[in-house]
Parts: C-alpha cells; structure tokens; sequence
C-alpha cells in the first residue's frame, strides 16, 4: 500500500510519466478524465446547492489536507473564494530534496475544478502567482446573465 | 443570507485524506486502459525508486528493520491491522485487510484492477539494488488482505 500521505508525490511522478509517453497533451487528457470520474461528488453538491455545495467540498477536503486557507461564501455577491496561504500539497513537493516535482502540478486545479463548475453556471478564476510559495487562490462566481437591450 | 468565512492553520488538523486512495486509483486505472499494465507497473516502479530512495538507502545500510519500521509506520498511520515477523534474512509482513481498500469500498470509489500492483511492484521496487527480494505470498482483491515476505537473496 501507498499511504494517502504519500499521494502526492505519487501524482506528480503520475504526471512526469504521461508527459513522457505522450507529451502534455497526455497529462491535461488524464486530468480531464479525472474531472469527469472521480469529482462526482463536487458535481453533485454544486448541482444540488449552488455556491453552498462548492463550501461542503472544500470544508471535507481542506480539513483533511491540513490545508492552511481562508475560505468564504457570499451567496448575496455569488462568490465562493479559497485563500490557500500554504497548500499542503505543493508546500510538501517543495520539501522534497531527492525528487523533482512534476513542472506544473498546480496545473491539474484549474483545469478538473473548471470543467467541472463551468457547465454549471459559475466562472472560476485562479490566480497561481505565487504557487512557488505554495500560495495560490480559486474564485468561483455564480455567472450573471446578460441583459439584453 | 449571512457570509460565511472559515479560517485554519495547517496545525488546526491531521494529515490524513484517505479520498486520495481513490484518486490514485483512478490513475492506475487510467494508465491501465490507455498504456496496459506494463505501464502501471513501470510507473509504480519508478516512483518508488525514486521517492523512496532514502528507505532504500535505510533498507541497504541496516537491513530490513527499516522496512518492518515503514509497514508498522504506514499501516498503523491508517489504522490498519499488520502483524510482522523480522529474523536475520527474512521479513514477513501480515495485513489482515487494506485501509486503502476498504476505504475505497466504504466511499464507493472502484478499486483499480491492478491495485495489487501497489503492494507487489512497489515491493519489488523498494528491493532494486539491494541483497534482498520480495514476494507476495497471498492478495485478497476484496479486502486487500495480504502477506509478503521480504528475503535476502541467495547469491
């Protein structure tokens, strides 16, 4: 057994090796797999409770990871925010001294979590700037319709 | 309606996401269909040669107490049960039902055709280079239940 501790590394050298027998066509292909098979339960909760249901995700997900964040809901304004001020996966690649992370680990956020919210109404806006400082941001914002003239 | 805001540090909680069982094992069973076995194989076998690298190290200075020290170490960390036998030349590791597999089970994430493959490649693997071999002796698919043994290779 692979701990879930060591998961992971075990991603990131999941990621290095598709790229290598596919290029990074073959890395967003997986991602995009993994966005239509595994993030059900993030589909399901969004379907059935809007903003509220992206807040029941993370609230599960980020106590288990350790994270280190700042999460807020306005269901007035429509917004759903993370403020990840250390993320435990990126910050535990970075302490990695025998192994080289994969060059765009974070890469796989943006695009399972967008393909999932998209189709539901929302835009999502991450902002990676400072993924070296394992700092980054996910926005999520309930689409407004446009008014027509 | 009231905003909501939740504040944690990382010190506010455990380590443990046992959901990632599920997401590796969707990997494995991505790579499976789309590459065949040989690459879940190659896959898991590089990854422990590399991440590993420093057991390996332990495993090749000390012997094999250091793997009995990383079963207990991981098996207990998700309250599985494992039982090990250490003499001179052979360990034998005993686990009465996979955490990881159970987990998957309980959640209703499908278990990878080639999840054994976590258990006898990267055992495999975690002998490359040393004196010592690895066999898996017996796998229930179901529970994830499992013997292996570690041995020191005859020369």
């Amino acid at each position: 057994m692979i701990p879930c501790t060591d998961f992971i590394p075990t991603y990131s050298e999941l990621f290095k090796f598709l790229e290598e027998k596919g290029g990074p066509g073959a890395v967003r292909d997986f991602w995009e797999y993994l966005s239509d098979n595994f993030l059900g339960n993030l589909k399901d909760l969004v379907e059935r409770k809007g903003l509220r249901g992206c807040w029941e995700y993370w609230s599960h997900t980020l106590n288990e990871e350790a994270a280190d964040f700042t999460m807020e809901l306005d269901e007035d304004a429509g917004e759903f925010r993370i403020l990840m001020h250390k993320c435990p996966s990126k910050g535990l690649l970075l302490g990695l001294h025998h192994v080289e992370p994969y060059h765009d680990y974070c890469g796989h956020c943006d695009v399972l979590y967008r393909r999932v919210l998209e189709p539901l109404g929302f835009e999502v806006i991450t902002d990676l700037s400072e993924i070296n400082q394992a700092r980054c941001s996910l926005t999520v914002r309930r689409k407004r319709a446009r008014r027509k003239r | 309606m009231a905003k909501k805001v939740m504040e944690r540090r990382a010190s506010d909680n455990a380590y443990l996401h046992k959901d990632f069982h599920g997401a590796l094992s969707a990997g494995i069973d991505y790579l499976d269909r789309r590459c065949g076995e040989e690459a879940v194989r190659e896959f898991l076998r590089r990854f422990t040669v590399s991440f590993y690298a420093p057991l390996i190290a332990e495993l090749k200075a000390g012997g094999l107490a250091a793997l009995r020290d990383h079963f207990e170490r991981i098996y207990k960390l998700e309250d599985g049960e494992v039982e090990t036998v250490l003499t001179d030349d052979e360990l034998v590791v005993r686990v009465a039902g996979c955490p990881a597999v159970s987990h998957m089970r309980r959640h209703g994430y499908r278990v990878a055709r080639l999840w054994h493959e976590t258990t006898e490649t990267v055992n495999a693997a975690l002998c490359e280079g040393t004196p010592y071999g690895a066999e898996l002796i017996e796998y229930d698919d179901r529970t994830g239940r499992a013997v292996f043994r570690f041995h020191r290779r005859q020369p």
